[in-house]
């Protein structure tokens, strides 16, 4: 068979799989003419093309860090395909999401202000009152510019017929946005070529009119507006999301506990000072964002945002309460409404919706049962049971739980969605798609990001608009108009930068100092195990030499700092202990253990990272992995090593010299400096033979890179005679040594400064002179013990300082709790926290 | 059920309700969310009122919420171990028999097709005949109202049985029930506090399709001579209002086994407790518990006095 028949068998391999419904790629008659481009790419790339992008793929995703899921480390996963959309087809589809856009933001003013809709019948009350995401605290709080809805998203599949069709509405904290461009990303890169041809239209725009629409609910005008996106934390399902989106804006990433709600209005305190919050880009549900309006039990929310809210002091985007138009119940209701509300008939068709609280609708749902999808109207996720999917046991269970609460359930109609080709194992298969398009408003109307984001089971169940792994495909408008993008945000004035402080959210400085302690002690811990392993190969087997005396001080010296069993004690199972002391990520003081912090910390302040910081992390962990099993386990070593090093050149080169650089600088000095104490007290602290005390010497100033320095001092004649003394000058003493105790201490001070904590700067500097002035020749002239007693004490003092910050600066808030009076009589207290 | 005479004059009293909280460790913050003046209604005015606040709020706020009620907001910056809040009042206050025969004419049965079929009751169907945080529709209560309602009852007679039948069934006992309590286990126990009877209520009646909400207020302290204390009236009491077919909101109070009547004073309603908590905090502190006092009392005034109110220090006309 010749390579061609091969590459186009791969597409008519595809064509005989189709099952029904519309295909994005193929009509009865063949390809259809949009995506010519794309088939041309599939005959070229052939089985093997293809097998290669998705692999290609998988490998970006994890170097970029891009995750998504409840579980830790689970990958986002995405098919390097693309959907592609003519832009004919987009241009009726954006007009038909801006008029729903519209009509949904007009239905959230009523519903939190007159009720107009409700008393006078258009729309029965219970769809509203009924509905969980409904919070009658936030009636009477109004939006600036009347934009109840800055921010919208729709599910949509495209029906047999070829009509885009709507299964629900994203109103409450619409995610996926960020996404839909990490996708962009990494398709672009994947499908280079095709890319390249097709010109998609770009999705920074979107951005842009995000960053814009939402300057435009700022409360103050003649400022520029502080914006922060509140997360819902690093263990969210949509975190890598949150982060990613943040840096786009370039808003800060704040948790509860950053902001302080004093006055009605709310503060953050970030690397440029203490300021006013005009915008919270919410992606904390409503009803978690304040415990003392709603949810008490909540420790994401800040209390009194709700007031600050009606306070006009603050805007949430969405604002608290607008959940409530998810309510799928509503969307049988649209049809009716548009022509009543926006003098328009809705143009956008969605799937038919039958709501159980109407009589003729809730028989017409029972009747039809095992042809429906049945969604509780409060569904928090796609929680739809399938209708035909029941046996008659769990039907007569919906039957009955439906009757009981006809108005909290929906009948809706299944759409048996289009598919689309997805590079599985064996070639190309066809697989359902649904499509989550974004808006934004801007000015007077919703923007939308071109195409959106893509889902596509990853089985060929029907079902498609189910949670969990489904895979992700970047979505092409093709031949698109480019916008002309007249929201650029205008700058008035500075910001509302109020009081200076250079202190940061203790929560985000604590992450950023241990980022700074764990990638030292990745670098540190390895460059010790290094040399023991060299060591321990040479010398292991021979307890008595020479060598074996100066591995087993180095095994001392690091079982003293990483609290680990090297074996000083068995030398000849050093080799093994050190392999685990890389790789056991489970036990604390490994340089797996430190990774996993180190990512960990990472993960809590993504907005303030590097975007190449998750290639080296993702390496880090796929070389620890590799340590356990390769033979090789010196060159693992060396690769981990190179990439430690890549860890200290992003701490920096990439982070300005504000005091988010000095957080994790200061982290890392202390780090440092703790370790070389440690080291050098361990090993010539103690009484040793002269040769072995020369070759440790040696051996300790190869760990702390500062060997070449001191033989190139030794040979013109500088410095000390004595090996220990020598080696003690440079590695704690000398200012000018980058390795050396005395200049982290000088870096620590000027951290400490940048800060702003004069006093525990001084501190530091106090410490900084002890050790510069350092009496070397007194101290190696007598017992051994006197040096070692002296490191100590500096350890100790170096300690102190860092618990001194730790608490001044790093340390969170007193514990949230809820109280609740009159409940009982007499004296109860009733505690939810 | 009948109502004296007695307890439906007209009459002035002076409300005075003290909430303290103390607590072993410093607290640093505090934001509070209460409703801390009665409301208007067609059978109380409110003549004055006042609220004072120890240690002073840098914050606070009031607006009327989508109930109608004044929502009191406040945020204390200032280290305390010792909150104090005090509201003062002066209401008059004249509720009107209830009708029981008037509104018998409706059958219990026929009052939820009624009211589902006036358009005027279709905001106050959304409000108040869905379940809510603490009123949810167990599956006990159908067994349960099969036990003191029967479909043709007379309307009237029905809240009579009802409020009769919570009184009787369940055991008013402090310290038996929680904020965390549900109706369903309100139902297996038995027992509990106003609160717990309002929810029982509320829930009976909304499973009917009937609109009923819960009313946070105050009962008059004072006994009548001869007549035993009235339990529920050391504190805030709770009972509910339910719509008649004719519009009106018949208040019944399922812990003393009555009609409300003018001893009784609203501060607020809403669906259920959680709408009218009557303070509610979120504190940041080391300490690990609290201790809550509170102390009411429900004073009548003769004539057309007002006395002063200590938290305001002025007299209003």
């Amino acid at each position: 068979m010749t390579a061609e028949a091969t590459q186009t068998s791969e597409l008519s391999a595809y064509r005989g799989r189709l099952a029904g419904g519309w295909d994005q790629l193929f009509s009865e008659s063949g390809p259809r003419p949009q995506q010519r481009l794309l088939v041309e790419a599939l005959e070229d790339l052939g089985r093997d093309g293809l097998l290669d992008a998705r692999h290609k793929m998988g490998r970006l995703v994890r170097d970029e860090g891009i995750l998504y899921g409840s579980q830790q480390g689970e990958e986002w996963i995405v098919d390097p395909l693309p959907v592609i959309l003519g832009a004919q087809e987009w241009k009726q589809l954006e007009a038909g999401l801006r008029q729903r856009a519209r009509l949904l933001g007009l239905l959230l003013a009523d519903f939190y202000s007159e009720q107009r809709l409700l008393s006078s019948g258009v729309l029965p009350a219970e769809i509203v009152w009924g509905h969980r995401g409904f919070l009658h605290q936030a009636c009477g709080i109004g939006m600036p510019g009347d934009n109840w809805l800055p921010l919208v998203a729709a599910d949509l599949g495209r029906a047999p017929s070829g009509q885009w069709t709507v299964f629900a509405d994203r109103a409450g904290t619409p995610a996926g946005a960020g996404y839909a461009m990490a996708t962009r990303r990494l398709t672009a890169r994947v499908m280079g070529d095709l890319h390249h041809d097709a010109r998609p239209a770009r999705l920074r725009t979107f951005f842009a009119a995000m960053r814009a629409g939402l300057q435009q609910i700022a409360p103050r005008p003649g400022h520029t507006p502080k914006g922060v996106l509140l997360w819902a934390g690093a263990a969210h399902e949509t975190a890598f999301e949150q982060g990613f989106l943040a840096t786009l804006l370039g808003y800060g990433l704040a948790e509860a506990e950053d902001l302080v709600l004093r006055n009605g209005q709310v503060w953050i305190n970030a690397p440029e000072g203490r300021s006013l919050v005009d915008v919270i880009l919410r992606r904390v549900d409503s009803d978690l964002c304040d415990p003392l309006e709603f949810r008490s039990d909540s420790q994401l929310g800040i209390a009194g945002l709700l007031e600050a809210t009606r306070l006009g002091n603050v805007m949430c985007a969405n604002p608290l309460g607008s959940g409530v138009l998810e309510n799928p119940a509503l969307m049988s209701f649209l049809p009716e409404l548009a022509p009543q509300v926006l003098g328009e008939e809705l143009l956008l068709p969605a799937a038919q919706t039958w709501w159980c609280g109407e009589p003729a609708q809730l028989s017409h749902v029972l009747t039809n049962l095992e042809t429906l999808l049945l969604k509780p109207v409060d569904q928090t996720a796609n929680s739809a049971i399938v209708g035909w999917e029941l046996d008659a046991a769990a039907r007569e269970d919906l039957v009955a739980r439906i009757k009981a609460e006809p108005w909290a359930w929906c009948g809706q109609e299944a759409v048996e969605v289009s598919t689309a080709p997805v590079i599985g194992d064996d070639g190309l298969t066809p697989r359902r798609v649904v499509l989550r398009c974004f808006g934004v408003r801007v000015e007077h109307q919703h923007e939308f990001l071109p195409g959106g984001l893509a889902r596509v089971s990853t089985s060929d169940e029907f079902r498609i608009v189910q949670p969990g792994r489904s895979l992700a495909k970047d979505v092409w408008v093709l031949d698109a108009e480019e916008p002309s993008e007249t929201w650029a945000p205008s700058f008035e004035g500075g910001p509302t930068a109020v009081r200076s402080s250079l202190t940061l959210a203790p929560r985000v400085a604590d992450n950023l100092f241990w980022l700074g302690r764990y990638s030292e002690r990745i670098d540190g811990n390895l460059r010790l195990l290094r040399l023991a392993l060299d060591l321990a190969l040479d010398h292991g087997r021979r307890p008595a030499s020479l060598g074996a005396q100066v591995l087993a001080a180095i095994l001392v010296a690091g079982e003293a700092i990483t609290h680990l069993d090297l074996g000083s004690g068995d030398l000849a199972s050093a080799h093994k202990r050190i392999r685990s002391a890389i790789t056991d990520g489970a036990t604390s003081g490994t340089v797996g253990h430190a990774v996993a912090r180190l990512n960990a910390a990472a993960h809590e302040v993504p907005d303030l990272m590097a975007g190449d910081l998750w290639h080296v992390l993702s390496q880090l962990e796929r070389l620890i992995e590799k340590a356990g099993r390769r033979r090789d386990l010196p060159g693992v070593i060396d690769s981990l090593i190179a990439s430690s090093l890549a860890l200290a050149g992003i701490n920096n080169e990439s982070l300005t010299r504000d005091v988010t650089w000095a957080f994790v600088d200061v982290g890392f000095r202390v780090e440092r400096a703790q370790r070389m104490l440690s080291v050098v007290a361990h090993t010539l602290g103690h009484e040793r033979a002269a040769v072995v005390e020369s070759q440790l010497s040696d051996a300790i100033l190869e760990m702390g890179e500062s060997l070449i320095t001191q033989r190139r001092r030794s040979a013109s004649g500088d410095g000390p005679r004595q090996p220990a003394l020598a080696a003690t000058q440079l590695l704690v003493t000398d200012r000018s040594n980058p390795r050396s105790v005395a200049f982290q201490l000088d870096r620590i001070v000027e951290g400490l400064l940048l800060i702003g904590d004069d006093d525990l700067a001084g501190r530091a500097a106090a410490l900084a002179t002890r050790v510069q002035v350092l009496p070397l020749a007194d101290l190696f002239s007598g017992p051994r013990k006197q040096l070692h007693t002296e490191l100590r004490e500096q350890l100790l003092e170096l300690r102190a300082i860092a618990e001194e910050l730790n608490r001044g600066h790093l340390t969170r808030s007193a514990p949230r709790r809820a109280t609740l009076s009159g409940w009982s009589i007499g004296t109860e207290t009733e505690e939810d926290a | 059920m009948r109502q004296s005479p007695e307890n439906l004059t007209p009459r002035r009293y002076f409300v005075k309700h003290r909430t303290a909280y103390d607590y072993p460790e410093p607290v640093t913050l505090c934001h509070e969310r209460g409703f801390l003046t009665p409301r208007e209604t067609p059978s109380q005015r409110v003549r004055a009122h006042g609220v004072a606040v120890v240690p002073e709020p840098l914050l606070h706020t009031e607006h009327i919420d989508r109930f109608g009620n004044t929502s009191h907001y406040l945020e204390i910056h200032y280290p305390h171990t010792h909150l104090e809040v005090l509201k003062e009042a002066v209401v008059d206050v004249a509720w009107p028999e209830v009708d029981v025969d008037l509104l018998d004419q409706w059958s219990l049965s026929s009052v939820q097709r009624i009211i589902a079929a006036n358009p005027a009751y279709r905001l106050s169907r959304g409000m108040f005949a869905m379940p809510s945080h603490h009123v949810s529709l167990s599956s006990k209560l159908g067994p349960y109202t099969e036990t003191i309602l029967a479909g043709d009852l007379g309307f009237g007679q029905a809240l009579v049985e009802l409020t009769k039948g919570i009184h009787r069934d369940f055991t008013y006992q402090p310290g038996a029930t929680s904020v965390h309590t549900t109706v369903d286990e309100l139902l297996d126990q038995r027992a509990g506090v106003c609160q717990d009877f309002a929810h029982v209520a509320l829930a009976v009646l909304r499973r009917l399709g009937i609109p009923a909400r819960y009313v946070s207020g105050y009962i008059e302290t004072a006994p009548p001579p001869g007549k035993p204390r009235l339990e529920g009236s050391d504190a805030s009491h709770a009972w509910l209002s339910v719509l008649a077919p004719n519009g009106s909101w018949i208040d019944i109070d399922p812990t003393n086994a009555q009609f409300a009547d003018s001893r009784y004073v609203v501060t607020a309603w809403g669906r259920d407790f959680a709408d009218v908590s009557p303070l509610r905090g979120v504190i940041v502190t080391e300490a690990a518990s609290s201790r809550l006092t509170v102390g009411v009392d429900v004073v009548p005034m003769a004539g057309d006095e007002v006395p002063e109110l200590s938290s305001l220090g002025i007299i209003l006309p």
